[in-house]
């Protein structure tokens, strides 16, 4: 709410300056100036201990290091014990997740995650635990040393994150990391399984634990609470039905009436629950409707309530088959355990639980009378995001539960023998694959199934897009939402205010995922969970009165403000601000986590504190009457090295605020426009954009799809991948030859590296029509240019062989090239064989062409029965399944690279790395960084393109009808800027919103600059036509933009057929460029045949260039026959004659089709007229 | 109207000559013989480049077809060019490469055997021709002015670092700069009008000291400038006038429109040619000429057989083909 108003602010400042333009440049200067500080240093300091992908580390390490350890210590997961012998148990000590390592012959070596990917092995390290169990008698308790997995028991292979604190990389040097085959600006944040790369989106929610006030479908105010505990989850709903409110929960099979169930727990009186709801006269007429239907049904005790709930419980519930348990104890425990199962009772104290119920109400009447307390689901703050650490958390927690099942399952099958040969002893039972298989299967397929929590959400890991820098860096921050995405609802798709600096206004792709699929904004950081208890015992320090203690009246009396922690109430606090003051001091302090969020709600007289993981927040710099904390100074010092961004929040001049403290601030954008009541200033305005956007310069002169276009094509565009990319071998990989960095960058740029891994090259673009070649946005390239390298690309191709050890203990082998005997007698390598080297396999540096083998690979014939010798077979036994390279034909490619290895499972396996060198060609796509995409329409000599007085020749040729309707005026601003930056020698600069604070150049400097070097202030050139040597009839604009490659190329997607294969069955021509396949004529192509009457041409199309066939018919029975060779006649299988037979030509489908009828019995006969 | 003819007599005068940069008026002939001139200069002047590379060892980290390509772009000095034959037009050779007349050989042969990151110039490309070696400007620059050291001369190819090595075998060729871009030996050929700049005296002089000091300022070069004695306004240095017109629009704006008048004189033309260092500018020039006429050449003699394809029409023209 406040943020409009520092808006509107900046507006009246706008409205002012144009009103006054001169006198107020006096006015300026009667004011004391107040110090613009530059913070701006404090992004690169940020980034340098967060870093882009910090979020996804920082969960993972608390995973590893403290979830994890809760998950084992958990009630119900600590102890295995048997049901046949009670003296057996198993405990768990602790947990402990090792360094990254790999078992081979029983030996264990360190391994880093760039081997993992060439060798396509897990980069997984062994989780050990202590352990304590009986072994018969005695009691045996096993516990590594210091960490070590010596001695503790391995019971699985946990996949690590990269970068995080278990991983080989964490705290490397660059030279460190060279040595290990990693790249230093690779941010790490995702996994290595089976050597493909797999990166866990982070999945946006709606909040656990807190009440969500909303209406349904009629228009009926509804409440549901999310309960998230390690035990439970559950979904609770109180709905308002027939003016009655009803507790809606999937253990009861009806709706229940709430006041039932507030009786049930043990508030009999009418007049209490009115008091707890609230005494005023609006609510109480609003209830009334519920209080009589409670009487009506006759309920006034608890022992009354408990029954009816006794019989509407769902009979598939917890204690069915277990008798003697009475219904009303059932019910009973439903209320404590299941509904709303996150506010905690305590042998069946179930006061706190109602009064939660009786605030649910309240809110929800509330809502009634006023609309605007009904929730915003799209709100951020009523968002939270789940992240590798809390996804991996819930998937190894329901793994531990099964293993710990099986285990028991097994200890209960081995004690029940009578009489055991050895001493039973768990340890070995244990099987460590399944843990490992488990976390394994579920991070490659991105299949997370958790029946407990009935669970079952699939693609909640994606590869890790390696096109570009930018595309694997932009992967990092992605969050994909749990909508499903055919609803047509705009609501969760729009652009919520409150995204605002957490998350990208334009990183959004385009089509059904759009606005669902969200990325993080340069500066978010994600929360993970705290610890809860001593933020509870300061808060009951700091003056909150115990719930236990209140009545309805103190509850809702007019100064008192309702303290919830994480979603439960803690109590009352009567003196809100200050409470907040203090514990906003505490967390400035650093005497309290520093994402703790404490959000006073002054409408609904509620505090919340928040310390709940998954919450986005976003570093602020504090100010004190609208004066900054950060003084010159300070910035000095972080200059000097002499201070890290975390002295600035250990000393209270940063914070970070999430979205729903951010409503108690109100934040300036610079220091100039803040106010007396300003409590916060931003770090720097272009950090609102992501990764992505930040890539564009003056993105804030552009019209705003553009922007968001340019988002989905920068992950396309080719250039450096990695500083390792020529050591890694991916499937397919996309280099720029002479990748460049960007005339013109931005300061997100200068910060994500894009400047050292750039992807695109600086062309000099001339606005201007030419040849007619260049309508649709397609763009005219010099031929020149071309020949230097402009665009030059690397396409790399993957071809994996495995050879594979059969059942029959057979494998398949290499064997050497095939040899040829020539006709003199000579031996010569066969035709396809050429590349090959002696061993079989084809030689780096070779040219292959289409149809070459490169692997001469044999498999055994038999593979199912047992082999006398597998070493020693005949080579009969072997059939030959050489690996064959198909590329597009014409093309030579060479061998790049070629691997030896074994995975995992112990395969040989053998990589091929095949490599192509391409130069553009007509029809390639390219971009400027403004959404401006287009094709190469013609490849032009250089000496027809215009040139001018300076001998400066364009690079390619953009037609101007690409400006007027997309209106990227950053573009022009680049192309401007760039042309300054040439001239004079510097980088200049274009981030968001950066006029102001000197980030980014303006267009009069720039103009200046222009002057200065001879140019027209405007970019303007005179230009002469190359052609005829004239002068052309306007000034050009003309100058350096940066250019983008994309990835689609004509030479992949082209495709032409005459003749070529045909599908088996129906014999018509295949489908799709990859099957060689045939262009169709579809349906209404064939509507506008027969519409023209083209008849011949339909009959030629359908049949005579598809599947014609000629058959046999018999004239006289109507069926096929066929035509007997050796007799030279045709015959009727049915007539048994060969008399009336025709000849007759028809598609084969047809033909097929009358079999297959007749084979079910359908028998279609053809009467044929003389034609 | 038959026999008018339309001959002229241009006239070169040079203004400036290096061995790499030259700079000339062109006077009494047409745009198109200009163009013409500039045209075959970029794309038609033959010179030599590496054409054919075979790669015996690579171990450094660019690939065969990148380095390949990067050697075909370094500069080779072609004085021969002109008389050497292209090399499938070869008699002496199937065009394979392999003969005196059309191929010059080059060896490199580089390992790294110390910890320093080894630099593979163009000075280490062995030439089979002493005459065709590769362009060496920053060398010739440095032996007047001392200012690189001598290990860093030379065109950069690739860095070898210790134990990596580079061992080939690369074939020059004859070419033209139309078939590739590193066989043109232009890096810079333009011209421009000359303009031809009249000052309004009179108007001039009903402008004060300063509006004649912000009109001269308006120009964005340095074409005009206000004599400190005199105070009038001269004009300098017209061709660096860029046809932009602020001083005319200037001109309107101060209400003194024909204040100045700038025609560019339609029949001279000042020419700007700047070699890659693979023949002197002026042998381009030179060389360019020798083409043109040749070309002309061959129209003639195409002429006579015209008529025979009188037949074919408009067609006939363009199965002849319309440039050589």
């Amino acid at each position: 709410m406040k943020k409009k108003k520092v808006k509107k602010k900046i507006i009246d400042n706008v409205n002012n300056r144009q009103q006054t333009h001169q006198p107020l440049c006096i006015r300026e200067m009667e004011f004391p100036i107040k110090s613009t500080v530059d913070k701006y240093q404090l992004l690169p300091a940020f980034l340098k201990v967060r870093g882009l992908v910090k979020q996804h580390i920082d969960s993972f390490n608390y995973f590893i290091n403290c979830e994890i350890k809760k998950i084992i210590h958990a009630t119900g997961n600590e102890k295995v014990t048997s049901d046949v012998d009670p003296n057996f148990y198993l405990k768990y000590l602790d947990i402990f997740v090792g360094e990254p390592c790999v078992e081979q012959d029983y030996i264990y070596e360190p391994i880093t995650p760039h081997q993992c990917r060439l060798r396509d092995m897990t980069y997984a390290a062994p989780i050990s635990v202590d352990v304590e169990y009986t072994r018969g008698r005695e009691i045996v308790v096993r516990r590594g040393k210091e960490g070590k997995q010596e001695g503790a028991l391995v019971i699985g292979r946990m996949p690590l994150m990269l970068r995080s604190c278990r991983c080989v990389l964490s705290g490397k040097n660059e030279a460190q990391l060279a040595k290990a085959g990693e790249c230093p600006l690779d941010p790490g944040g995702y996994f290595v399984v089976k050597g493909t790369e797999k990166v866990i989106l982070i999945q946006e929610q709606l909040s656990k634990n807190r009440i969500i006030i909303d209406t349904d479908s009629s228009g009926n105010v509804a409440a549901s609470v999310t309960s998230s505990t390690h035990e439970r989850k559950s979904k609770t709903n109180i709905i308002v039905k027939h003016e009655r409110i009803f507790l809606r929960h999937n253990t009861f099979s009806d709706d229940v009436p709430i006041v039932v169930v507030l009786k049930a727990m043990g508030m009999e009186s009418d007049q209490e629950i009115v008091q707890m709801v609230g005494r005023d006269p609006k609510y109480a007429g609003i209830l009334a409707p519920s209080l009589q239907e409670c009487s009506a049904l006759g309920i006034h005790t608890q022992q009354q309530a408990l029954e009816y709930l006794g019989v509407k419980k769902l009979l598939s519930c917890l204690y069915t088959g277990l008798l003697g348990v009475l219904q009303v104890d059932e019910a009973r425990d439903i209320l404590a355990t299941v509904v709303l199962a996150h506010v905690p009772v305590h042998q069946f104290e179930f006061r706190p639980k109602c009064i939660y119920i009786a605030v649910i109400i309240r809110k929800m009447l509330e809502a009634m009378l006023n609309t605007d307390a009904v929730d915003d689901k799209d709100y951020v703050g009523n968002k939270r995001l789940e992240l590798a650490g809390q996804l991996l958390a819930l998937l190894f927690e329901d793994l531990f539960k099964r293993m710990n099942g099986e285990l028991k399952k097994s200890v209960d099958m081995t004690l029940a023998k009578a009489n055991r040969s050895t001493q039973f002893d768990i340890a070995k039972c244990i099987r460590p694959d399944f843990l490992s298989n488990g976390l394994e299967h579920a991070i490659s397929s991105g299949n997370w199934t958790v029946k407990r929590f009935k669970m079952d959400r699939k693609g909640v890991t994606q590869v890790v897009s390696r096109l570009s820098f930018i595309a694997a860096l932009g992967h990092m921050t992605r969050i994909t939402s749990q909508f499903e995405k055919t609803r047509k609802v705009s609501g969760p798709r729009a652009l919520q205010p409150s995204q605002w600096g957490m998350l990208c206004p334009c990183d959004t792709p385009e089509g059904e995922a759009c606005g669902l699929v969200k990325n993080l904004a340069l500066m978010t950081h994600v929360t993970t969970d705290e610890e809860e208890g001593p933020l509870i015992a300061l808060c009951t320090t700091l003056g909150v009165e115990d719930l236990s203690m209140l009545s309805g009246e103190e509850l809702h009396s007019q100064h008192t403000y309702i303290v919830f922690f994480n979603g439960i109430i803690l109590g009352v606090h009567r003196r809100p601000q200050r409470f907040a003051e203090t514990l906003r001091k505490l967390r400035r302090a650093g005497k309290i986590g520093e994402f703790v969020s404490i959000h006073v709600n002054p409408g609904q007289h509620s505090i919340h504190i928040a310390s709940d993981g998954g919450r986005v927040c976003r570093p602020l710099v504090i100010a004190d009457n609208g004066v900054s904390r950060i003084k010159e100074h300070h910035m000095k010092e972080l200059k000097d090295g002499f201070r890290t961004f975390d002295d600035f929040l250990r000393e209270g001049l940063v914070e970070y605020l999430d979205v729903n403290e951010e409503n108690n601030s109100l934040i300036a954008l610079y220091e100039a426009d803040a106010t007396p009541a300003t409590t916060h200033i931003e770090i720097e305005p272009f950090t609102i954009l992501g990764v992505c956007a930040g890539l564009i310069p003056y993105p804030h002169h552009n019209q705003s799809p553009r922007n968001t276009y340019q988002c989905a094509m920068g992950k396309q565009a080719m250039g450096n991948i990695a500083y390792n990319q020529l050591h890694r071998i991916d499937t397919l990989l996309y280099l720029l030859v002479y990748p460049q960095r960007p005339l013109l960058t931005t300061k997100t740029i200068e910060l994500v590296g894009y400047d050292k891994l750039g992807a695109g090259q600086n062309a000099t673009v001339a606005v201007m029509s030419y040849s007619g070649y260049d309508i649709e946005d397609a763009i005219v390239m010099n031929k020149a240019s071309l020949d230097r390298g402009f665009g030059r690309c690397i396409v790399l191709k993957k071809s994996v062989t495995a050879l594979k050890k059969y059942n029959n203990r057979t494998a398949d082998r290499i064997v050497a090239p095939d040899m040829n005997t020539s006709a003199k007698g000579g031996v010569q390598v066969a035709p396809r064989h050429q590349i090959q080297d002696r061993d079989g396999i084809a030689a780096v540096g070779e040219m292959i062409r289409p149809g070459d083998i490169y692997i001469n690979k044999q498999s055994p014939i038999n593979t199912r029965d047992n082999v006398m010798n597998p070493q020693a077979m005949p080579d009969s036994a072997y059939k030959r399944t050489p690996q064959t390279y198909k590329g597009p034909p014409g093309e030579c490619a060479v061998v790049d690279k070629v691997l030896l290895t074994s995975n995992d499972e112990n395969h040989f396996i053998v990589k091929c790395l095949i490599r192509h060198t391409r130069r553009p060609e007509v029809g390639d796509k390219f971009s400027s960084r403004h959404g401006q995409k287009g094709v190469c329409g013609t490849i032009v000599q250089q000496e027809d393109f215009p040139f001018s007085e300076r001998g400066i020749c364009p690079d390619l040729i953009m037609n101007p009808h690409g400006f007027p309707s997309r209106m990227t005026v950053g573009k022009m601003i680049e192309l401007l800027g760039g042309k300054a930056g040439v001239m004079s020698g510097r980088f200049h600069y274009g981030s968001a919103f950066g006029e102001p604070s000197g980030h980014a150049d303006t267009v009069s400097a720039i103009s200046e600059t222009l002057v200065n070097h001879g140019f027209s202030y405007s970019g303007k050139d005179f230009i002469y036509s190359g052609i005829t040597g004239y002068p052309l009839q306007a000034y050009i604009f003309m100058g350096p933009v940066y250019y983008q490659k994309l990835k689609h190329m004509v030479l992949d997607k082209m495709h032409a057929r005459a003749r070529g294969p045909r599908v088996v069955l129906t014999r018509q021509p295949t489908e799709g460029r990859s099957r060689e396949g045939g262009l169709r004529l579809g349906e209404m192509e064939r509507d506008c045949l027969i519409a023209y009457g083209a008849s011949m041409m339909i009959l030629e199309r359908l049949m005579i260039s598809s599947d014609q066939f000629q058959i046999q018919v018999c004239t006289k029975c109507g069926m096929m026959g066929y035509y007997n060779h050796k007799l030279k006649i045709a015959l009727c299988t049915y007539c048994k004659s060969g008399e009336n037979m025709a000849t007759m030509k028809l598609p084969y489908a047809c033909k097929l089709l009358f079999q297959e009828l007749q084979s079910m019995n359908i028998l279609p006969r053809l009467q044929l007229s003389e034609a | 109207m038959e026999n008018v003819s339309y001959q002229r007599f241009p006239t070169v005068r040079i203004r400036d000559m290096k061995d790499d940069v030259m700079k000339f008026e062109l006077r009494d002939t047409d745009a198109s013989v200009a163009n013409a001139l500039r045209r075959i200069m970029i794309a038609e002047v033959p010179t030599l480049a590496i054409d054919l590379v075979e790669i015996e060892t690579n171990s450094s980290v660019l690939n065969d077809e990148f380095l390949a390509h990067r050697l075909g772009l370094i500069p080779l000095i072609s004085d021969r060019a002109m008389e050497m034959r292209l090399s499938r037009d070869c008699d002496a050779c199937d065009g394979d490469g392999r003969c005196d007349f059309c191929s010059i050989e080059f060896h490199l042969n580089v390992k790294c055997t110390s910890e320093q990151t080894l630099d593979v110039t163009s000075h280490d490309l062995q030439s089979s021709d002493p005459d065709v070696v590769p362009v060496d400007s920053a060398g010739r620059q440095a032996d007047v002015s001392g200012f690189d050291p001598p290990e860093h001369r030379g065109i950069l190819i690739v860095k070898l670092r210790k134990g990596q090595e580079l061992k080939l075998r690369a074939i020059a060729r004859k070419g033209i700069g139309k078939d590739h871009a590193k066989w043109s030996p232009a890096a810079t050929v333009t011209f421009q009008y000359e303009p031809d700049i009249h000052i309004n005296e009179t108007l001039m002089e009903s402008l004060s000291l300063d509006e004649k000091r912000e009109w001269v300022e308006s120009s964005p070069t340095k074409v005009f400038e206000l004599d400190p004695i005199s105070q009038q306004v001269v004009v300098v240095d017209p061709e660096a006038y860029t046809y932009d017109e602020e001083v005319i629009k200037k001109a309107e704006a101060m209400g003194k429109p024909g204040l100045v008048e700038i025609y560019s004189k339609e029949d001279s033309f000042i020419f700007t040619v700047e070699s890659t260092g693979a023949i002197k500018a002026s042998q381009m020039f030179i060389n360019a000429i020798e083409i043109l006429k040749s070309k002309l050449d061959a129209v003639r003699l195409a002429f006579d057989t015209e008529e025979a394809d009188d037949q074919f029409g408009e067609l006939g023209a363009h199965m002849r083909g319309g440039g050589m």
